[in-house]
């Protein structure tokens, strides 16, 4: 990947380039920035406004040119998921901001919104109006309390003041948000879960077809986007498809947020440029491993893991190549795991989050995921485990892959299978032993 | 289009689910959470398979071509798909047999067993267990699951009819989403996530009058008819189908009997009637044929005493005792639930008594059969207009939940080779229901008027001038007219929302009205019912009081003139009776004059206060145990097939006449079903020994129908107390234990106003006489009820209708407060 | 069911409560209340008793089965009271490997509880919770609505004694990255100059101040 800077000039791949400038993530951080009075005193609402003046489609163009994709973790293109509304009929159409957040790793969406509400706020508005929904739907989940509040006061002084409710701005546009507080369950990221838990249903994932743009919440047309996704069209509109495309590679233009925690010496938020590579973001922007590291995975713990090695280090961060290599880019949330950590415990802990987060709906999930993969780890690590259990986990992840209603029970299954693949060793010596090749330590910093 | 199928390939149409195509090619495909009339949902993962299709060229709308073979490429998805919830496509392939496939089965029923208990040897479905048969044919036989079992309640009562083993549930989810999508009752739900997951109720029982369908359509023994547990194992049980007796719906059942009991009812399969579903008094109300006190010999009175005899000994006694009678002298009556067969033995001996006076009871005033036509239950399911008078989830439960597939919009589906739709995607978890189609007027607020756009409850001695009103309305504007206004006081509604209703009904295509007996038995109201009906152009269905009112009347089981109609029965012009199944003498007062009759013979299954008055007891079968016909509210005739149940030598009413034929040395017609079944092919055109379980439709009477009586001067209805019907057959409740205990002693509703001026709280028994009869009654308090006015079930004695109730005779047997301490 | 008609309906006298609540959603979407109806109550009387959910049952016009189906899917809805103070772990991978397994133990030796426990005045309850989304400034505990980010120690043990007291400290902010704290000291060793997001921040703070448009206090 050394060699993309240098024969695309013109694209960004690197916070090293001066050219790169932090947009989205400029006012997190910042004492008071999340008043409308100071989200105004630097253009806030501004790309609205400009929004405003064009067409409905041409605002979707535009962000169909920027090649800005979900920051959800699927990635997929946000203009092409917003030219699938169906034709204006009348009937109420929606966007809903997924602010569930809730994937192991990841944070970015939170920071953003007690610090810079209003960036979020105007986002939602630019898609409104670029697909015709006059409702915002902001389901954040009902542990960030705090951006809650923010989120709550925002929208009340953004109606207040005409930002919101009918005709805001005097465009004749009415763009209005309802912000609707989680409970605590990580499956209402999934975007039909959190449909139906807006609804005040269960929160199981539902099927697919019909999709949102058909029928989505309470049945109407609807376009569901990250907080991060949302946020980014705000400055797309401002400046331009070309600026945001100038960022990343063909594959993935535009620029994303890494979490970066673990065993690193700086974790963080940091605002990066697509393409940039992984051995950058860890050692140049985190300050490196705390200690010899052996693992990392990419994009929250629903993604496979990479060894840490020189391999994957360099790999570019863009979805095409970690897919070629097999995980995802994913939240973004990015996590390093040191050698001295057990690898079967650490995947104890990421099987037993998708285990108390199963919805129940489905029997792999319900029973695999949520039932006996954790089982056989507390066996495994209680020291009365078998080889042949070893090979038991590895058969009955692979039967968890791609069986299941919803993605979950992949999610749990990547990790677990990829640290048998590259670590199976220590399952074994477990097994084996009774006891783990890296014993506990005490890993709190006094 | 075409599919293949493991090679099989076939023509399906557009929509069809992988799932039914498997099937409909002959191969297998296993499931558990599909469930034939409810939506697809995915979850079990069970009927996971390979599919593969072809895709188009984008550019030139050409099949992408497999460069070796030069057919059309087939792309196949990269994940095992579950094939109820995908739709065919053109081109498809289907595998559900390869390795792969394997792996996925054998895989899915692993995860299944992982919380099960493995209980079959003591689990009620054993045998007739899908996961049992699944595990068998789709899994690896042994288990790698080592681990300590979900333990969870094993015998949880979600009510008194039905009991839940939460270790055995598979969370297939049938049973919660059942009671959303058919009766539309949310009283059963997941409580907790993932592994914790279980199935339960805040609500006290479940509060719907379907609930047993859940123990038929749960896959596994989680869901248990509390009245058959411990009964017997499925294999030792002898399978009877038929058609049910309990109501006029003609809903399809299946009667498992052992050792010559009924051990319980589930539902047949009816596509066109019931689908699978049947109603709770349906179900559950079948412990009586079984009760201790059955009568099984005829018993003839020797000194003021009833003494068992033989039934020739008692046809004889007969015989001899109305030798030289005036034939017109002697009543016979039926009950409105007697088969076509019975009803042309009655008939016989009518005849060949010269009595004009034979009926059925009970009878509404008007005929239940519809001028040409009645409408179809599909009709009904297929409607966009409907307005219903009455109270059809009491009269004719599976009426009641054809409106609620009606609410849902979705036309059937037409029947595949292995039957209903297995995974019919149109159908969908939480579907808007288009309430504004459904009207309903009912003297009191009835539960389906929850479901209802408009619910008018007018006072019950308005109902008729609201339907002349709706009818002198409607008939005004057939042709653009304006009405008088002459009437709109009497609407029980706004002018407006009658217009709407008028409109809504004469624009729709497919628009029903159902009304029940409260219409029928009034004269005026039911010719303001066909009023109204025929100048919106709605077909009509009519629900009779009984299961075979309509099929009775229609081979003219009926008086030779009103005069001698049941009611005239008991005048002392009377010197003889034949009851059948009936029990008048509830009413004192008619006790008295059948004492004074010269003979009373009673046809009777057990012993009742008229069989106490009776000279000749004659052991009557009950409806489970009939061979005959009957005609259901739509004007189908179907099958009713006997169970074996262990009745000594208890007949239906054919029996009864071949005995007296032999006494009186004749041979009637009637006088076995084969011999009755010879009458109704001249009358009906049917053979009904050919009827298949389904049933056939029987056509149309050309001109007026033949029951309605003549329409004298009636006074307008009065009274306090609102006779209304019951699912829950009070007549039997007492020899119902379960059902008895599920829903307490026959009810006495009244608003909570008015049983505080009267001193009285919900759960007090009282015995109040109500037009004479006295009628033993728990109180309970229902918003529904319009203040001052009583609500009692109607017995097969004492029609649906307004009657004076005695309060000042009022008893109270036993108190609410004295029951808790 | 007795129970039900001695306590009075949390609702009955805050119709303002319950008309902003239903008023946030469409009148076809009016069953979208059970959450926050659910959040009122559980954040004043600090669970959901049975009662409360019939109440809100009739409130939304559902069967109390189907509030129960929903409130019970959630984790963070209690049936059963908590303390004053519920002390919640985040015990995910980020924060396991920022040492929560032993700041869980910690707390465990110092108020004497196992999670799931309430202490018997009612003051602390602990649980074990799972990713709460501050994976970058883990180790975290969240006290009923507050977050406390990368919890030493020495922050801990001072925690609980201002909670001992009744007090509930402002949480500090200690982050890195691009949302690192306004004024937070540049760290030794900065991989690169240009364009922090906290100078940029801190420049365009200060610029906004004097220029505000709308004139509206700050
Ligand atoms: C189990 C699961 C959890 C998810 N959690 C989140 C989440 O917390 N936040 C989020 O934005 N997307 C989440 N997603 C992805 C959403 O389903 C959806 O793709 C996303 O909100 C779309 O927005 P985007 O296109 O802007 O990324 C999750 C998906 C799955 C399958
Ligand atoms: S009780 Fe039976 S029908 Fe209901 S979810 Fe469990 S297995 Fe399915
Ligand atoms: S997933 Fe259960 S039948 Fe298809």
């Amino acid at each position: 990947m050394s060699g993309a800077v240098a024969d695309k000039p013109d694209t960004i791949t690197s916070r090293h380039d001066p050219r790169f400038e932090v947009t989205l993530y400029k006012y997190v951080g910042v004492e008071g920035a999340h008043t409308l009075d100071a989200y105004l005193a630097h253009g806030g609402y501004g790309a609205a406004k400009k929004a405003f003046g064009m067409e409905p489609s041409e605002v979707v163009d535009l962000v169909k040119a920027s090649g800005l994709r979900g920051r959800g973790g699927a990635g997929f293109p946000a203009g092409v998921k917003w030219s699938f509304m169906p034709p204006v009929d009348g009937r109420q159409r929606f966007v809903v901001c997924n602010a569930d957040e809730s994937e192991p790793g990841s944070c970015k969406d939170r920071y953003l919104m007690e610090d810079d509400p209003h960036q979020l706020l105007e986002g939602m508005m630019i898609a409104g109006y670029a697909i015709g929904a006059t409702k915002g739907v902001l389901y954040i989940r009902g542990e960030y309390y705090h951006a809650y509040e923010r989120l709550r006061d925002a929208i009340e002084e953004a109606r207040q003041r005409g930002y919101l409710g009918e005709n805001v701005m005097d465009s004749g546009f009415d763009f209005d948000v309802i912000l609707h507080r989680g409970a605590g369950a990580y499956i209402c990221g999934e975007e039909t879960a959190l449909m139906n838990s807006f609804e005040g249903l269960r929160a199981n994932p539902r099927l697919k077809p019909p999709f949102p743009a058909q029928a989505g919440v309470y049945g109407l047309p609807t376009t569901i986007n990250n907080v991060t996704t949302l946020a980014s069209a705000v400055h797309i509109i401002e400046k331009g498809a070309d600026w945001y495309a100038a960022m990343g590679t063909d594959d993935s233009k535009g620029i994303h947020h890494v979490q970066i925690s673990g065993a690193v010496n700086r974790p963080g938020v940091f605002e990066v440029p697509m393409g940039i590579t992984y051995r950058e973001i860890i050692f140049d922007l985190a300050g490196g491993p705390k200690g010899p590291a052996k693992a990392f995975i990419p994009g929250g713990t629903s993604c496979p893991l990479f060894p840490f090695d020189d391999e994957h280090l360099d790999l570019p961060m863009e979805y095409a190549a970690v897919a070629k290599a097999g995980s995802m880019m994913g939240t973004g949330g990015l996590i390093v795991i040191p050698e001295d950590q057990c690898i079967v415990d650490a995947m104890y802990n990421v099987t037993r989050f998708y285990a108390h987060e199963s919805c129940g709906k489905c029997t792999p999930c319900r029973e695999g995921v949520s039932t006996w993969l954790p089982k056989m780890f507390q066996k495994l690590l209680a020291g009365l485990g078998t080889p042949e259990d070893v090979d038991l986990m590895e058969d009955m992840v692979s039967n968890l892959r791609g069986t299941a209603f919803c993605p979950l029970a992949d999610a749990c299954a990547w990790p677990v299978q990829t640290s048998l693949k590259y670590f199976r060793n220590e399952y074994e010596h477990l097994a084996q032993h009774g006891t783990p090749l890296h014993p506990r330590k005490d890993r709190w910093q006094s | 289009m075409k599919i293949k199928v493991n090679e099989v390939e076939l023509d399906v149409t557009p929509g069809t689910s992988v799932i039914d195509a498997v099937f409909a090619a002959g191969h297998d495909v296993p499931y558990f959470c599909s469930q034939e009339y409810m939506s697809p949902i995915g979850a079990c993962r069970m009927c996971l398979a390979k599919i593969g299709a072809p895709r188009k060229d984008r550019a030139t709308n050409d099949w992408i071509l497999d460069e070796e073979t030069g057919e059309p490429k087939i792309f196949w998805f990269p994940n095992p798909m579950a094939t109820c919830t995908t739709q065919v496509m053109e081109g498809m392939v289907v595998d559900t047999i390869s390795k792969d496939v394997k792996k996925a089965q054998n895989a899915m029923v692993e995860f299944t067993l992982v919380n099960h208990p493995l209980d079959c040897p003591t689990c009620d479905k054993g045998g007739a267990c899908e996961l049992q048969d699944r595990a068998y044919e789709y899994g690896s036989g042994e288990s790698r699951f080592v681990f300590d079992k979900r333990h969870q309640e094993k015998h949880h009562a979600l009510s008194e009819l039905i009991t839940l083993d939460r270790e055995r549930c598979i969370h297939c989810k049938r049973c919660v989403r059942y009671f959303e999508e058919v009766p539309g009752d949310e009283v059963l739900d997941f409580i907790e996530r993932g592994g914790h997951t279980y199935i339960g109720t805040l609500e006290d029982g479940l509060p719907s009058p379907f609930t047993g369908n859940i123990t038929d359509i749960c896959p596994v023994g989680a869901l248990l008819d509390t009245t058959s547990r411990f009964r017997g194992r499925n294999w030792e049980y002898h399978h009877t189908d038929t058609t049910s007796l309990d109501d006029p719906s003609g809903a399809a059942l299946r009667i498992d009997t052992r050792t010559g009991r009924i051990e319980r009812i589930k539902a047949g399969l009816n596509d066109d009637v019931n689908k699978t579903w049947i109603d709770d008094g349906t179900r559950f109300g079948h412990e009586y044929a079984d009760a201790e006190d059955r009568i099984t010999r005829p018993m003839v009175r020797r000194d003021g005493t009833l003494v068992e005899t033989t039934w020739a000994d008692a046809a004889r006694e007969i015989a001899e005792r109305i030798a030289g009678m005036d034939g017109t002298r002697i009543g016979i009556a039926l009950r409105g639930d007697a088969t076509l067969e019975e009803g042309v033995a009655a008939k016989a001996l009518a005849d060949h008594l010269g009595s004009g006076r034979l009926d059925t009871a009970p009878r509404p005033a008007a005929s239940v059969l519809p001028d040409g036509a009645a409408a179809t239950l599909r009709d009904v399911a297929t409607s966009d207009a409907l307005f219903v008078v009455g109270d059809p989830t009491e009269e004719a439960g599976i009426v009641d939940l054809r409106i609620k597939d009606a609410l849902k919009g979705v036309e059937p589906a037409p029947l595949f080779p292995h039957g209903p739709a297995i995974a019919d995607l149109r159908l969908k978890e939480r579907m808007p229901r288009k309430r504004e189609i459904l009207t309903i007027c009912a003297p009191y607020r009835t539960d389906l008027m929850k479901h209802a756009g408009q619910a008018h409850v007018p006072p019950a001695t308005s109902m008729v001038d609201l339907l002349h009103a709706l009818a002198e309305r409607a008939s005004a504007t057939v042709d653009g007219g304006t009405p008088s206004g002459a009437w709109d006081d009497a609407l029980g509604m706004t002018a407006a929302e009658a217009d709407a209703l008028i409109t809504r009904m004469r624009s729709s295509t497919r628009g029903v009205m159902i009304w029940s007996a409260f219409v029928s038995n009034d004269p005026r109201a039911d010719e303001a019912a066909r009023t109204f009906a025929k100048s919106v152009g709605a077909k009509t269905l009519i629900l009779g009081p009984m299961a075979n009112t309509a099929g009775l009347e229609r081979i003219s089981v009926l008086p030779s003139h009103d005069r001698y109609d049941y009611a005239s029965m008991f005048t002392p012009e009377t010197k003889a009776l034949f009851l059948a199944s009936l029990d008048p003498a509830v009413d004192p007062k008619v006790a008295d004059r059948l004492r004074e009759l010269d003979l009373l013979v009673v046809h009777a299954a057990f012993p009742t206060a008229t069989s106490a008055l009776a000279d000749v007891v004659l052991p009557a079968v009950t409806g489970y145990e009939k061979d005959g016909t009957t005609l259901n509210v739509e004007g189908r005739l179907l099958p009713v097939r006997a169970a074996p149940v262990e009745a000594g030598t208890a007949t239906d009413f054919t029996g009864v006449v071949k005995q007296l034929g032999e006494a009186f040395g004749t041979r009637l017609e009637g006088r076995s079903v084969k011999s009755a079944r010879r009458v109704l092919r001249k009358l009906l055109d049917v053979d009904a020994a050919e009827l298949p379980t389904t049933g056939q439709p029987l056509p149309p009477v050309r001109g007026k129908a033949s029951g309605a009586r003549a329409v004298r001067e009636y006074a307008r209805a009065t009274g306090d107390a609102l006779i209304v019907p019951s699912m829950v057959r009070v007549e039997h409740l007492d020899r119902n234990p379960h059902l008895r205990a599920e829903r307490g002693d026959a009810a006495l509703r009244a608003h909570p106003a008015t049983l505080h001026a009267h001193g009285l709280t919900s759960g007090d028994v009282v015995t109040l006489p109500i037009g004479g009869i006295p009628r033993q009654l728990r109180v309970t308090a229902s918003e529904g009820v319009p203040e001052g006015l009583w609500l009692a079930p109607t017995l097969p004695e004492q029609p649906v209708g307004l009657y004076d109730a005695n309060l000042a005779a009022m008893v109270r047997e036993r108190s609410a407060t004295a029951e808790v301490a | 069911m007795i129970e039900l008609n001695t306590i009075r309906p949390y609702f009955e006298d805050k119709p303002d409560v319950l008309d902003e609540i239903l008023g946030r959603y469409p009148e076809y979407g009016r069953r979208s209340a059970v959450m926050p109806l659910l959040w009122e109550v559980q954040r004043h009387e600090r669970y959901v008793s049975e009662a409360r959910i019939v109440e809100i049952a009739e409130i939304v016009g559902l069967t109390a089965t189907e509030v129960r189906g929903v409130m019970s899917f959630y984790s963070t809805y209690h049936g059963e009271p908590v303390g004053k103070y519920h002390l919640q772990v985040c015990s995910t991978l980020s924060c396991k490997l920022a040492g929560s397994d032993e700041m869980c133990d910690h707390l465990e030796d110092s108020l004497g509880l196992v999670p799931g426990e309430t202490d018997t005045e009612g003051l602390f309850s602990l649980q074990k919770v799972e990713c709460l989304g501050s994976c970058t400034t883990a180790p975290v505990l969240q006290v009923n609505d507050t977050y406390y980010e990368r919890v030493t120690r020495d922050e801990l043990d001072a925690l609980l004694d201002a909670l001992r007291r009744g007090e509930m400290p402002t949480p500090k902010r200690a982050r890195e990255g691009d949302n690192a704290q306004l004024g937070a000291a540049p760290l030794a060793g900065e991989a690169f100059e240009a364009g922090t997001a906290a100078d940029a921040a801190l420049a365009d703070a200060e610029a906004a101040e004097p220029e505000n448009p709308e004139g509206g206090a700050a």
